[in-house]
């Protein structure tokens, strides 16, 4: 292909563009709100994957050790779990500094003089936060092991929880992208229709397919990029916004920060590109077969 | 130039346009296709160009058979056929100068190329001070002319017309004959559907005539009728 060619495309798409502003404006205001509702709903699963994740990462297992157990069996116990598969860290914490916690927690004076009720015990990350039930099953079976606990349930229930949301989210997700490209075809079909004269006219001089096609292409890929653009600008601005609102006012909810954001801003201007362009050749196929 | 064999064309719908037509039209020749509407010479016109393919028969374009044709090979015969409708079909949006230089920006003529033939064509339709104007700011056989310098920018070996004076008076019917005229002698192959018994009478040329799908007469130097 000419560069004289090229510049001729873009030549022509940027005065098509200009000659149809009404309609370039509203192909643009479709891709830009299909996009902000799509980067909405992408934001939301995003932001509620994170906070899960955090959550997941805190789910720990205790295990209690039997006050009969010494200071051999514990190290020992300290290894055999170490090599269950699947465990992240092992952390032994005494009696001692059980109650140290516990009077930091509700207050040194109240527990004054009491003797320590608490026993021995350890604290289990994993690996896979799935697979906590499964561990905290093999400690169980250890000698010397008077009681696990890993909130037995709750993690499961939290685990389904996360599962459907997440389906629940892709789908949605599939069907706003679905929505877009239908908006945005069938805006720039409006323009391919506009101009179904001058294509017609191109197929009898002997324009080839793609000649014909190359300049819808474009249009509709700057189109799409100016309407993503956009969106992301709005995107950014309403996000960080709401970033500063929850973290002045919920400060225990940890959401995305903002320069996450940024990293799905170039894909954003992929997928407005993508569907600028499918939605221009969709709608030109038709008038080729001349 | 162009042969065809046995050529029958029924549309989709069934309406037989053409039937069995067989034809040799030469290098060189100006051609006037005659009858009234119906009779099937915008189907014969738009099978040269392949808008349309023959249902039976066979079409030879400079040797080479344009039946069967694939679709991406079709822009590159249009690239030897220059095509002038009825209507005119310019782009009302450009100018004169730029509907002209289209036809050459399409099939990727060089910027030095198109800033050569642009003028030189215009000229030869006698447009060239009417470069800058738009298609709209035109009389009707003004139009005309602008469509024949696009068909004609780009040196095809024929060139076809399909009832060019169809939408113009008797003067400026002339006044376009002239010009295919004239292009005809400077060796571009030419044929014409039309209508305009007076023009076919007095310029003396081949004439085929269809009637009703069928290829009725086809005389040198004749009349619009017998």
């Amino acid at each position: 292909m000419k560069l004289r060619t090229i510049k001729y495309f873009f030549k022509e798409s940027f005065t098509s563009l200009i000659r149809n502003r009404w309609m370039s404006l509203a192909s643009i205001g479709a891709v830009a709100s299909a996009l902000i509702i799509f980067g909405s709903f992408l934001l939301l699963s995003v932001n509620f994957d994170y906070i899960l994740k955090d959550v997941e990462s805190q789910v720990e297992i205790t295990a209690y050790l039997e006050d009969s157990v010494d200071e051999a069996g514990i190290s020992e116990l300290n290894k055999s779990i170490g090599a269950i598969e699947g465990v992240k860290e092992v952390k032994f914490i005494s009696k001692e500094d059980a109650i140290e916690e516990f009077k930091e927690q509700v207050g040194r004076e109240l527990l004054e003089g009491i003797e320590n009720p608490l026993p021995n015990s350890f604290r289990i990350k994993v690996n896979d936060p799935h697979e906590v039930g499964t561990v905290a099953e093999k400690i169980q079976r250890f000698v010397g092991i008077e009681e696990v606990k890993y909130g037995k349930g709750i993690v499961e229930k939290l685990f389904n929880i996360i599962y459907w949301m997440r389906i629940i989210g892709m789908v949605i997700m599939a069907v706003f992208a679905a929505v877009s490209i239908f908006i945005i075809s069938n805006t720039i079909r409006l323009t391919v229709f506009a101009r179904r004269r001058e294509i017609s006219i191109m197929k009898y001089i002997g324009a080839t397919d793609w000649f014909v096609r190359w300049p819808f292409l474009i249009e509709g890929m700057v189109l799409g990029l100016i309407g993503s653009s956009l969106a992301i600008g709005i995107l950014a601005v309403a996000y960080n916004y709401l970033f500063i609102t929850v973290k002045i006012n919920l400060p225990m909810i940890a959401l995305l920060p903002i320069e996450e954001f940024y990293n799905y801003a170039l894909g954003f201007l992929g997928i407005g590109m993508l569907i600028g362009a499918f939605g221009s050749s969709f709608s030109i196929k038709r008038f080729l077969k001349v | 130039m162009i042969e065809m064999y046995g050529v029958t064309k029924i549309y989709p719908g069934g309406q037989v346009a053409l039937k069995d037509i067989n034809l040799k039209i030469s290098k060189g020749e100006f051609v006037f296709v005659v009858g009234p509407s119906g009779a099937g010479k915008s189907t014969l016109i738009k099978l040269i160009f392949r808008e349309e393919v023959p249902t039976r028969g066979q079409i030879f374009f400079a040797g080479k058979n344009i039946t069967r044709l694939k679709h991406r090979e079709v822009p590159y015969l249009r690239r030897r056929i220059g095509i002038v409708f009825q209507d005119f079909r310019l782009l009302p949006e450009k100018t004169v100068y730029e509907n002209v230089a289209f036809a050459m920006e399409v099939v990727e003529a060089s910027t030095r190329d198109i800033r050569k033939k642009v003028p030189q064509t215009l000229e030869r339709v006698g447009l060239f001070h009417k470069a800058n104007a738009k298609p709209s700011e035109l009389s009707g056989g003004e139009q005309q002319r602008v469509a024949l310098a696009r068909a004609l920018v780009n040196n095809p070996d024929i060139l076809v017309a399909d009832e060019p004076t169809g939408n113009l008076d008797p003067d400026t019917s002339w006044d376009i004959m002239n010009y295919l005229d004239d292009i005809n002698k400077r060796g571009t192959t030419i044929i014409v559907a039309t209508h305009a018994r007076e023009l076919v009478d007095t310029m003396k040329k081949r004439v085929i005539q269809l009637e009703k799908g069928s290829l009725v007469r086809d005389e040198e130097r004749g009349a619009y009728s017998k």
